[in-house]
């Protein structure tokens, strides 16, 4: 009753929108400009140029390459995050002593930073490393065509999958136990009950996680930058490493238009993404 | 029966998954650099701890980095969560339909990529460019929509009666804010805080970006440079020595903080 009249909310949100405002929003309608224009280190004057930086970046054999890395790499990304995130909420769903243990070993690697996470990996992975002599093979993982993307993915998984782990913990638990229980009575097995009423109701976590992992990795840069820097020829070369590139050479309009192309991209997959899995949810 | 065999298999997981990537660092953080370089899982055969340690500290930047990390995580954890807090009440409460617009927009903000380049622009216009200044400001701005989605579905769950009473009871909006309203969003806060905190400290590709020059660089970039030094072939001792200094804090912080932070996610604080 005392705090119903409009006016007074404002300066409440308002730093917040101010800085959302000049931060994020005013550098994302700035792009739209620069992703069309000619602006580089060698003139001062930013002119529109039309599709002048997309033609020059198709010519130099870059951009289709670059979304192609980039579109694999965060399907890769996504599926590899959610089996191991999922696989483990469910093995330690239950809050228990030996469970908290391992959620809790399972997060570190969420602390590493991603560059970090790049560097221990390119240790590990090393042709004469750990994994090989465990393995007894001598094999380039990140040097190889045929596997440096899925290993460079497979990084990135490693540091956020304690994270999704998480989530995906709390969407399990938000299963009524009832549920489960009548399944049970009406002779649904293990996997009977996880594919028609677990998996149903863990639509939320599952459209949460699915849309934040290949968001997440359609904007993939520190884990390539600490890896293989693009190679083994442009196979690991993703939409930012080619921005970064353009951007070193003074290619500010072209380096523009990459993070565009990354801004439709999110847009083209996370649209119809939560909207197709929102239709699937099932409320309980 | 079954609980031994899902317990030996989580196990046989960590064991590659966790425990070989820590062992790997620690242990060739020890080594020299030729033994290092063999990438082995074995101890020392000589000791090289102070020497890496030194060279790290000495020529790693890392108490310059580490100094510029806090410089700016600090802020901008607090701003994230403070303003975000302050903006979620009024979302939460507010029926402006010019308010609702801009949580809206604020929702954008999560999913869409920031714009990195024209950001650069945008400070260097406004002469923030290059220094921590500009980057705390950027990182606010582009990391305030979650705290704010999170927290405005919070205060919306929460009946208003609780701030009425208070306010009946005299009490100034600022202060429903402070007793009130903070203690109530605490739980999300303190996961989104954390979230945040992870998320800053490891920050790489703005930092690339916005922060110019070694007197501002933070751990991350302190690490790349360090690292790109040598690219043709990493000293690994030296980078597996970084690697560890740089996520310590980290670990202390999550050590401290681990039951709230796994119990809060779990519970569903995070749940979209």
């Amino acid at each position: 009753m005392v705090m119903r009249n409009r006016a007074a909310w404002l300066p409440w949100a308002l730093p917040a929108i101010v800085l959302v405002t000049v931060f994020f929003v005013a550098p994302f309608l700035l792009n739209v400009r620069f992703a069309f224009s000619s602006w580089t280190s060698f003139r001062a004057e930013i002119t529109w140029n039309g599709l002048e930086n997309v033609r020059t970046l198709i010519d130099q054999d870059l951009l289709a390459n670059a979304v192609t890395v980039t579109v694999l790499y965060a399907i890769l990304c996504m599926a590899i995050q959610n089996t191991v995130s999922l696989s483990l909420a469910l093995a330690l769903q239950r809050t228990s002593g030996i469970n908290t243990v391992f959620r809790s070993a399972f997060f570190l690697p969420t602390l590493v930073s991603p560059l970090a996470a790049g560097y221990i990996w390119r240790g590990l992975l090393a042709p004469d490393g750990a994994v090989n002599s465990f393995l007894g093979i001598e094999w380039a993982w990140l040097g190889e065509p045929s596997t440096a993307l899925v290993t460079v993915a497979f990084i990135d998984a490693w540091k956020w999958s304690g994270l999704i782990t998480l989530v995906y913990i709390a969407g399990l638990n938000g299963i009524p136990e009832s549920l489960l229980e009548s399944a049970t009575v009406d002779g649904a097995g293990p996997w009977t009950r996880f594919r028609r009423v677990v998996f149903p109701l863990l639509a939320p976590a599952l459209t949460f996680n699915v849309a934040v992992t290949l968001v997440g990795a359609l904007s993939a840069y520190d884990v390539i930058a600490a890896t293989t820097g693009g190679g083994p020829g442009d196979h690991t070369r993703a939409l930012n490493v080619v921005m970064r590139q353009q951007w070193g050479q003074g290619f500010f309009g072209s380096a523009s238009a990459l993070g565009f192309t990354v801004t439709l991209l999110v847009i083209a997959t996370a649209v119809p993404l939560v909207w197709w899995l929102r239709r699937r949810e099932v409320t309980a | 029966m079954r609980a031994v065999l899902k317990y030996t298999a989580l196990t046989l997981f960590a064991i590659p998954w966790v425990l070989v990537p820590i062992w790997l660092v620690v242990v060739n953080s020890f080594k020299p650099a030729g033994e290092a370089a063999e990438l082995g899982l074995g101890l020392p055969r000589t000791w090289a701890i102070a020497e890496n340690y030194g060279i790290v500290l000495d020529r790693g930047g890392y108490l310059t980095g580490l100094v510029n990390s806090l410089k700016v995580t600090v802020p901008i954890v607090m701003a994230v969560v403070l303003l975000g807090a302050a903006a979620a009440w009024a979302f939460g409460r507010s029926r402006s339909r010019w308010l609702q617009a801009a949580y809206f927009v604020m929702g954008l903000s999560i999913l869409l990529p920031p714009s990195i380049i024209p950001t650069v622009y945008l400070l260097r216009a406004l002469s923030l460019d290059g220094g921590s200044l500009g980057y705390v400001l950027t990182m606010t701005g582009c990391r305030l929509g979650v705290v704010i989605f999170l927290a405005t579905g919070f205060v919306r769950a929460f009946p208003r009666d609780l701030e009425d009473a208070a306010a009946i009871d005299g009490a100034s909006r600022p202060q429903v804010f402070v007793r009130v309203l903070l203690p109530l969003l605490r739980p999300v806060l303190f996961v989104g805080g954390v979230i945040l905190i992870i998320n800053v400290w490891n920050d790489f590709f703005f930092a690339l970006f916005l922060l110019q020059g070694s007197a501002n660089a933070t751990l991350p970039l302190s690490l790349f440079q360090f690292a790109s030094g040598t690219l043709q072939s990493l000293n690994w001792n030296l980078v597996f020595a970084h690697v560890l200094l740089t996520t310590l804090p980290l670990v202390a912080v999550y050590v401290v903080a681990q039951k709230r932070v796994l119990a809060g996610l779990t519970e569903g604080a995070l749940k979209g």
